[in-house]
């Protein structure tokens, strides 16, 4: 029988940390979002290929990043709102309406949170490409670009640097673009996985890289892309591509 | 009309053999006996009058009110039994918040519209040992102007929870005869100011007394704007013009 003499102490954690990172990056005309592919817990790796990036519709991609687990639950409640939305108001809820329902959805799990860190990337209805970043309760605001996740420490400060150009001064008579063109950005969003890929030990295995293009917008910066795949689903509006690539699986 | 009254005019939720459900068509015909509401769509936006009917010269006539605001960009005419209004009122404010609350967005007409109207068929409900929250069909009908991504639009909607989208729409004792003649003069092209004459001159033929700005009250919507209602000074310029 155990003592009664002694304090004891039980507890279950009902989280875990399941590694991976994701980025996002606007344009002035498209939105890129991407995570790589690897799940681990501690030092094991529990499966090399787990999406963490999800097209929602044709103008809405969403990175969810965190305890893998919270992570697709709330994914599947986020499309069940949207499939709901659409069958009430007759249309595709938009990007800044899917911000918004996010925070609420966050929200109302304010004591019990969903432990994830969202991204939700796409085409605004003014046409713009948009970034909106979250924490785990549902606090969210527009940006340029933002990395979360576990090698985010490292992602970010090298964002700043390439796409806000911090510590970078012009050349005399210059000045920094504000939004970089596509091609662009697809490197440094590559550059930025094979060097967390290096650097952290959760990040790795495969890339998936979704690039959003607003209604209208032709192909420049997509084609001759290795490893492209278009997941549009409705015709002349904005289209969805999903870039697959490897990534190191040491 | 109904010569065939029998038990089956009692119950809320009985169909007769024929299937009707007279209570719901017993309040269809409670507003035709309410005050005349006209409404009109124009490309540039919507406008809803109403005919008050002042019974005193001790009544206070700017007390009566017969169109109320849903939201900024949503409006709301009335005719029939007014307090029953109050609530689906209520309801589609309280829907129209909720809405802006979660999507950081305006809510569509037609959707507050549909929310109204799933208010209407809830008489007669009731959970086993619960009492019903309502006991009879609400016996107002409703014409809602908006303006929304889809422009300006104009429903209505009556007792038996169906709605419906028009360009020009009558309702009230006098809907008959203001039916026909918004029938005859609305055009596509309308202009704002076009429509509240219009709106105006048709009241004027259907009501008794002669109207001025104290036995009628002018609203509209517009993307500009958004709902207002049109004060005394206003809508007695109008009326001059007309």
């Amino acid at each position: 029988m155990a003592s009664l003499a002694h304090p004891q102490q039980r507890q279950f954690n009902p989280y875990s940390e399941n590694g991976g990172t994701i980025l996002a990056i606007a344009g002035a005309d498209f939105s890129v979002i991407a995570g790589d592919t690897r799940q681990s817990e501690g030092y094991s790796i529990q499966t090399r290929y787990a999406p963490k990036v999800f097209r929602l519709t044709d103008r809405a991609v969403l990175a969810v990043n965190g305890f893998a687990a919270d992570g697709n639950m709330f994914v599947k409640k986020v499309k069940q709102r949207l499939e709901w939305y659409r069958h009430a108001h007759a249309k595709d809820m938009p990007l800044r309406a899917i911000a918004r329902l996010i925070q609420t959805m966050l929200y109302a799990r304010r004591f019990f949170p969903y432990y994830v860190y969202n991204i939700l990337g796409g085409i605004e209805e003014d046409g713009t490409g948009a970034v909106y970043s979250f924490d785990p309760v549902g606090s969210y605001e527009r940006e340029a670009c933002r990395a979360a996740g576990a090698a985010s420490s490292l992602v970010q400060p090298f964002l700043d640097n390439q796409i806000y150009f911090k510590n970078q001064r012009p050349a005399p008579g210059t000045s920094h673009p504000v939004h970089l063109p596509l091609p662009t950005v697809l490197s440094i969003v590559i550059d930025s996985f094979t060097s967390a890929t290096e650097r952290h030990i959760e990040v790795g295995d495969g890339l998936e890289i979704y690039v959003v293009l607003a209604k209208g917008r032709n192909l420049q910066g997509l084609e001759g892309i290795r490893g492209m795949q278009e997941l549009t689903v409705t015709e002349d509006g904005e289209r969805v591509f999903v870039v697959r690539r490897e990534l190191k699986k040491d | 009309m109904f010569l065939t009254r029998s038990e089956y005019d009692r119950g809320v939720n009985t169909f007769s053999p024929e299937g009707r459900l007279f209570q719901v068509e017993y309040a269809i015909e409670a507003i035709k006996l309410g005050s005349t509401t006209v409404g009109i769509r124009t490309p540039e936006g919507v406008v809803l009058a109403v005919e008050k009917r002042v019974q005193s010269p001790l009544l206070e006539s700017s007390s009566i009110e017969k169109i109320m605001e849903i939201d900024s960009h949503l409006g709301c005419a009335m005719s029939g039994l007014t307090a029953d209004a109050r609530t689906m009122i209520d309801h589609a404010r309280v829907t129209a918040q909720n809405h802006a609350f979660t999507y950081d967005e305006k809510i569509k007409v037609e959707s507050a519209t549909q929310a109204v109207c799933d208010l209407a068929l809830r008489f007669g409900e009731s959970v086993h040992d619960e009492d019903a929250m309502m006991s009879r069909p609400f016996g107002v009908a409703l014409l809602i102007a908006g303006v929304d991504e889809l422009g300006p639009q104009l429903y209505h909607t009556d007792p038996s929870g169906t709605f419906m989208r028009y360009d020009a729409k009558a309702i009230g004792s006098g809907s008959e005869a203001a039916q026909s003649e918004l029938q005859d003069k609305w055009h596509k092209q309308m202009t704002l100011a076009e429509a509240q004459k219009l709106t105006l001159r048709v009241l004027k033929q259907v009501m008794e007394e002669k109207l001025d700005q104290h036995n009628v009250q002018l609203a509209q919507v517009t993307p500009q704007q958004g709902f207002e209602i049109l004060d005394e000074v206003k809508l007695k310029e109008i009326i001059e013009v007309m």
